[in-house]
């Protein structure tokens, strides 16, 4: 390094935010950035839920102050308060990945894209952004990876964890966003909120539930489904440098899967014979899972031990889900931990995935 | 009354039936609450994962003895915590889910006439002995 021998401080960081919900403080128009007819014909909804917080989605205590932007109150009381280095910011809508209206969809992860790039991305060098797809569309969806995912704040490509298309995630059809990500050294991240919801199928298997409680605590077992798809199917032998994130899918199903399909693997294997490995080691290298909502056991010693079993120290991510009613706070969210096991959880498995230099000014 | 120092709160029309105070009293945020013509101060600090708690919605609970009975009950004096939705009980300070276990610490609350006195550390207020007329009143809180 030239600056080397000077007085230059070392920077190291502290916390990177894996999931931040900048839209909910406002501040967030899509209907200037979508195509005249659409913006005419159909506006910026997208199809809505059927179960209702009873508290609301967004924190009671986070609409900004009079006369605050929704980025002061964004740095005020997130990135400032809790001293963020990184956050990623992973808005909506997601649901335009159920919407039946496919063209709508693509428009408005366009219009999303060009309204992060243009308002968010280079205002503050702690601004990471997720890139909205429509997975539906899967075509049209590299399409987009290939226009904007080049930008350098630009780290990951997202869509809805709900397929709105009956099939789980691993299936070929949703291949072309796989190798359009990978060529971009994307990871692909998928965000609950939308199962059951537009043309997706209901939130689980068992069928569509009746209130908000059964069907936020039962979002896991949608993920399952993907995940189990995406290693069985070979997607992580087909392209070797893909990650895929699971954003706020829950963790304490992580070892039931590896470990049952570990299980199966060794009767099942000849019907997926590209699996030269057990599928827990796919696991491990491919996918990652953000921490909120932390189980929050009795005992806090089965959360270490749950983290343990799933390999955290390679597979974990913190994040906030800030300002969503289910936030954790960066400070009193997580228990304490084993530093090492820590600072991967906090930072270091965010900046390897994600690539990010010590120092957020260098990212560009 | 309590052995502990009365501060000031605001004037009592200030602060009607529904209403809150946010006020800060040696580095302590306390939330002064008037439920009914009740006065209620407890800690601004949920004990789940610190959140300003006072900041939340005052409303009511439901209790069911079956599936077929849910009563709507408690309306206007349960918070409910402005992130997660614990539910406290202003009167009480006890979480409705688990009342012995979650609690957040409570405060005494009087409401006097003697203002003076009471900004001077001097006051012994004690309302059965002092009529009091709430409009001409000061709420106060005991630290």
């Amino acid at each position: 390094m030239a600056e080397t021998g000077t007085n230059r401080a070392e920077k190291t960081l502290s916390l990177i935010d894996c999931d931040i919900h900048s839209q909910n403080l406002g501040g967030m128009d899509l209907a200037p950035y979508l195509p005249d007819h659409l913006r005419e014909l159909r506006g910026t909804s997208t199809p809505g839920s059927l179960w209702s917080n009873p508290h609301g989605v967004t924190r009671r205590d986070v609409a900004p102050k009079e006369g605050e932007s929704a980025y002061e109150a964004l740095c005020r009381q997130h990135f400032d308060e809790f001293g963020i280095d990184y956050g990623i910011l992973n808005r909506g809508p997601l649901s335009l990945g159920v919407a039946a209206d496919t063209e709508h969809a693509v428009a408005l992860a366009r219009a999303h894209n060009d309204e992060l790039i243009d308002n968010w991305l280079d205002r503050d060098d702690r601004f990471l952004g997720s890139m909205l797809i429509a997975p539906q569309d899967p075509e049209r969806a590299a399409a987009e990876i290939r226009r904007v995912g080049d930008h350098p704040r630009i780290v990951q490509v997202l869509f809805s964890s709900a397929s709105g298309l009956g099939v789980p995630y691993g299936r070929r059809l949703f291949w072309p966003i796989y190798e359009a990500a990978a060529a971009h050294g994307l990871p692909v991240a998928v965000h609950p909120g939308t199962e059951g919801r537009g043309t997706a199928r209901p939130p689980t298997g068992a069928g569509y539930p009746s209130r908000y409680i059964e069907w936020h605590t039962t979002l896991p077992a949608n993920y399952i489904g993907h995940v189990t798809s995406l290693l069985t199917e070979g997607v992580f032998t087909e392209y070797p440098d893909l990650t895929f994130v699971c954003v706020e899918g829950g963790l304490a199903w992580v070892p039931h899967l590896m470990w049952r399909l570990d299980k199966n693997w060794k009767s099942l294997r000849v019907q997926t014979p590209w699996l030269e490995r057990p599928p827990s080691e796919y696991l491990r290298e491919h996918v990652r899972f953000t921490t909120q909502p932390l189980p929050e056991p009795d005992n806090p010693e089965h959360l270490r031990q749950l983290l343990e079993m799933m390999h955290a120290d390679e597979t974990v991510m913190f994040s906030s889900d800030f300002p969503h009613w289910d936030n954790d706070s960066p400070t009193f969210g997580i228990p304490p931990l084993p530093e090492e096991l820590h600072r991967a959880i906090t930072v270091e498995n965010a900046q390897q995935l994600y690539g990010l230099p010590d120092d957020p000014a260098e990212l560009g | 009354m309590s052995d502990r120092t009365p501060h000031v709160v605001c004037p009592a029309r200030e602060l009607p039936p529904g209403e809150r105070r946010l006020v800060e009293i040696d580095g302590r945020s306390i939330g002064v609450f008037n439920v009914d013509g009740e006065y209620y101060a407890l800690t601004n600090v949920c004990p789940h994962q610190r959140a300003p708690l006072c900041a939340g919605t005052l409303t009511g609970t439901t209790r069911a003895t079956s599936v077929d009975d849910i009563e709507w009950e408690r309306d206007g004096r349960v918070l409910t915590c402005p992130w997660h939705g614990w539910e406290f009980d202003v009167t009480t300070g006890e979480t409705v889910f688990n009342p012995h276990r979650w609690s957040v610490s409570t405060y005494e609350t009087d409401v006097i006439v003697n203002a003076e006195a009471v900004a001077a550390g001097e006051a012994q207020p004690a309302i059965e002995t002092h009529p009091v007329d709430i409009d001409d009143g000061v709420v106060v809180v005991y630290v």
